[in-house]
């Protein structure tokens, strides 16, 4: 609007004039043509917002549905976290024996309670193996854990901390890639996401995310979860069992499984179940006629054919001969041992026992398993506990080429347990 | 920055909000597009910023002063000067340490024992797509093509544009920037086009990320898988490859349409093709128009009998543009060798029927020739250097004699055919009958919705935008 240029004489003023309604009339179209922009954005705003709204929460709704973040190993670290108010408040001393799906598998702490009671001495053991959770991991858990003792100023008697090579490896760690983000969120504290977010922006936004609005299970996992169907993760079985056997297998399998439902009709499906202190049933409980269907299931299942198809794939999965530690992994081992001496009287880190029967370290690997075993003891103080071949747990109590058997190693390793650490309870 | 994170998303958000309602007239828009663009680029790597601005003023300048100059031979000079510094960059981020270490290798063959350093430089991401997309636009200048624009902001702003900035298209100065110069804001029904490309962009991206697993796989373990399972793993890749690179076109091209411009399309069903000079006419469409007209054409085009030559070389750099390997190298030749081939039977009398036809038996079996040459192409793409890539061929053509077949090998297949197959027919219904489903709206939110959150399920950033390191 040229304002200035208005002369009194009639063309001028009818220039001004004219020129008055061209500049109203391009002035009112531009603001209806911004209102109308306006418009737009205010749909286009709403369309991002509300849709992303509505497709997160149906993202959310779907993995709640599915119990997406209480399934496997998911479920049993949110389960054994839920439980440690509860055993902080626990009367009797504390012991707790931490580590990977080994230590699931080794250690009965009914049984151990029960043989310390009848010692005399009232203990409460828990049973914190995790299977599929690396150092890492484990290390974020074992800090959620020291901060709840100290903050309740309650203490362990007795720390057992499982050293587990194989879980060290780098294989291990690239294999457990897919859970990083699920795990890193559901084992952090907002002050550690934070530090991320703040290294990282991207990184930190999308733990966030993941923690707050996916519920921590990331979009990798319910890929993995959904395409190992699919995908497998490994060829088929190598050697091959005789179609008696595995006829026998599934049959006695599907038995057993009978009479655990018959025979513990209050047990909720947890994972980690507070009443049997995170680990499995006792061979007390059962029947005869149950453990005589275990001996024929473990003489179906712990066959040549399967421990060696389960060396090939401990091989394949974990590196477990060759033993190509992971520096951040050992690393991460150290803390978590730092982690528990800050509040536990005691604490001491053990390897579990090896079925040297199919597992054998390759003379690199002792290399590399000493290294790392050095390490550790220079950076906590602590010497490590080797009872990878103790002479009380024998070939035949594995029921794989890694995990005790239930009512079987468990038991023989529990009672090995109790004779090494009963005297410092 | 990648599209499909949440940070980008809230990066997006806050953007729009100031782009929508508060920076209203045009200069502040350009501003705000302009640092926007220049924030999403740094939070890759701030450090390349100067660079890809620094590029953008010499051509800017460059430009002017092509325009300005008499006589076609300072005119000559000032664009040499454009191709020395946008290919100089290229040379020395992208090709340098490949040039060394190849000069290595070759006296080594001669039997001399050099040792190099290299200069193990980060690569600027979307380096490849800016240096090409700042010469076109002085090269347009020099050929009388075009005026150069006013507006330095503008040009910059053209250059580092957001939704293409790092993986395409390759935009051409004569497109972007009259609307860079006059932002048109998008009408309702235009936004929701951006939104379904946005949304089937991110489809193909998910489906993308799956489908290299079983391409992952193949690749690394040449030998000890079957036949059919080594064919699904180059047919994985095949999708992979372009589920990754036509879905973040795609949603660079939604994005664009939400911000009030117009970005060509860059595939054309492109696995449709029924000749290798069809495929190029589908795939990734920005950049072989790109390749015709400052390359081939400058070769000499089809003139003086040297068509054979100038498709070759064409390819041959086309190849060698999308990373600094032997292995693009070769892909590039086949492509070059098998349009030459084509170009030699297409005139043979013999075939005269054969090309002419277009009943269905034919039609189809063009398309099966196409795609099998397509698929040992991507062999060559995807392989980690020229022996794997023979060795897999080799293991490709192996009947009979091959491992047994892993579990679930022809559901894998099978499964996959399906969603390379999918991800055609979402695009041929984006070009040929997306305003149907627009004009309906339940139908139309519906899916948007169900299809974001699908991605949003199952969907993870964890692998990068495989044309990023182009």
């Amino acid at each position: 609007m040229n304002l200035s240029t208005s002369s009194f004489n009639e063309k001028g003023i009818k220039n001004m004039d004219t020129s008055i309604t061209t500049d109203e009339q391009a002035s009112s179209a531009q603001t209806l043509a911004h209102a109308e922009d306006r418009q737009v954005f205010i749909k286009i705003t709403l369309a991002i917002v509300l849709g992303m709204m509505v497709a997160m929460g149906l993202v959310r709704l779907f993995l709640d549905a599915n119990g997406a973040n209480k399934q496997g190993i998911l479920g049993r670290v949110l389960q054994a976290q839920a439980a440690v108010p509860k055993i902080i408040a626990e009367p009797n001393d504390l012991v707790m024996f931490y580590g990977s799906s080994m230590t699931r598998a080794g250690f009965s702490p009914r049984k151990f309670d029960r043989d310390l009671q009848k010692m005399g001495k009232d203990i409460s053991s828990f049973n914190f193996g995790f299977g599929g959770l690396n150092p890492y991991y484990q290390d974020l858990l074992s800090r959620r854990i020291a901060e709840q003792f100290i903050e309740k100023d309650r203490k362990l008697k007795l720390a057992l901390i499982e050293f587990n090579p194989f879980q060290t490896t780098s294989t291990r760690w690239n294999r457990a890639k897919f859970s990083l983000d699920s795990f890193i969120t559901m084992l952090s504290n907002d002050a550690e996401l934070w530090q991320i977010l703040q290294e990282d922006l991207s990184r930190g936004i999308h733990l966030f995310n993941i923690k707050y609005i996916r519920n921590h299970v990331s979009a990798e996992m319910v890929t993995s979860y959904y395409s190992r169907e699919i995908f497998p993760p490994e060829r088929g079985q190598r050697f091959k069992d005789d179609k008696e056997t595995i006829a026998a297998r599934r049959s006695l399998g599907k038995e057993l499984g009978e009479l655990f439902e018959k025979e513990y009709p209050d047990y909720d499906g947890s994972d980690w179940y507070y009443p049997w202190q995170g680990a499995g049933t006792i061979p007390q409980e059962r029947s005869a006629e149950t453990l005589a269907i275990f001996d024929d299931y473990y003489a179906a299942t712990q066959t040549d054919a399967q421990m060696k198809n389960d060396r090939l794939s401990r091989i394949r999965s974990a590196d477990i001969e060759e033993l190509h530690f992971e520096p951040f992994l050992v690393e991460s081992f150290i803390g978590i041992v730092k982690n528990f001496q800050r509040f536990s009287d005691k604490v001491e880190v053990v390897m579990l026992p090896k079925n040297s029967r199919y597992i054998h370290y390759t003379p690199e690997a002792k290399m590399r398993l000493a290294q790392a075993i050095k390490q550790i003891e220079q950076a906590t103080g602590i010497k490590i506990n080797n009872h990878q071949d103790i002479k009380e747990v024998n070939a035949d109590m594995y029921r794989d080429t890694t995990h005790l058997s239930r009512y079987r190693g468990d038991i023989a390793y529990t009672d090995f347990l109790l004779s090494e650490y009963a005297k410092v309870l | 920055m990648i599209f499909n994170t949440p940070i980008f998303f809230w990066f997006f958000c806050i953007f729009i909000l100031f782009y929508g309602f508060a920076f209203l007239k045009q200069p502040p828009k350009i501003y705000l597009l302009l640092v926007s663009s220049l924030v999403f680029y740094g939070a890759w790597n701030y450090s390349f910023i100067p660079l890809l601005v620094g590029s953008g003023i010499a051509d800017y300048f460059i430009a002017q002063a092509i325009f300005n100059s008499s006589g076609q031979r300072n005119k000559k000079r000032w664009l040499i000067l454009s191709l020395v510094i946008n290919l100089g960059i290229l040379a020395t981020f992208k090709y340098a340490d490949f040039a060394i270490e190849s000069v290595a290798d070759l006296l080594s063959v001669l039997g001399y024992q050099a040792s190099f350093t290299t200069l193990s430089w980060v690569l600027p991401v979307g380096i490849s797509f800016y240096t090409f997309q700042s010469m076109s636009y002085t090269i347009d200048v020099y050929r009388g093509d075009m005026k150069p624009r006013k507006g330095l902001v503008e040009f910059v702003a053209a250059l580092s544009f957001f939704p293409q900035l790092v993986a395409g298209p390759i935009l051409r100065a004569k497109h972007i920037l009259p609307q860079m110069h006059a932002i048109s804001m998008p009408k309702w029904l235009e936004a929701k086009h951006g939104f379904l490309l946005i949304t089937v962009g991110l489809i193909k991206k998910t489906g993308a990320d799956i489908l290299a697993i079983p391409a992952d796989k193949a690749f690394a373990a040449q030998e000890s898988l079957s036949t059919l399972e080594m064919w699904t793993g180059v047919l994985a890749f095949a999708g992979q490859i372009y589920g990754d690179f036509s879905g973040y076109t795609d949603m660079a091209i939604g994005l664009a349409i939400l911000l009030g411009f117009n970005i060509p399309l860059n595939f054309r069903v492109p696995y449709f093709a029924k000749s290798p000079v069809d495929f190029w006419r589908r795939w990734h469409i920005s950049l072989s128009s790109w390749l015709k007209d400052y390359l081939y054409i400058s070769l000499g085009g089809n003139r003086n009998n040297n068509r054979t030559r100038n498709v070759f070389l064409t390819m041959l750099l086309g190849g060698l543009w999308h990373g600094a390997a032997w292995t693009f190298v070769a892909w590039g030749a086949f492509h070059g060798a098998i349009i030459t081939l084509t170009h030699y039977l297409a005139n043979l009398k013999i075939f005269d029927r054969f090309n002419n036809s277009n009943t269905l038996v034919v039609s189809f079996f063009k398309w099966a020739i196409t795609f099998y040459l397509i698929l040992i192409g991507w062999v060559f793409f995807r392989a980690t250097d020229i022996n794997s890539a023979i060795t897999i061929i080799g293991n490709l053509h192996t009947f009979g004699s091959a491992s047994e077949l892993g579990a679930n090998a022809w559901t894998i297949f099978i499964l996959t055919s399906v969603w390379v197959l999918l991800m055609h027919v979402m695009d041929y219904f984006v070009i040929k009958s997306a305003d149907k489903l627009e004009n309906k709206n339940g139908q139309f939110w519906l899916l948007i919705i169900l299809g974001q959150a699908l991605c949003l399920l199952i969907g993870e950033p964890s692998n990068e935008f495989i044309y990023f390191q182009f």
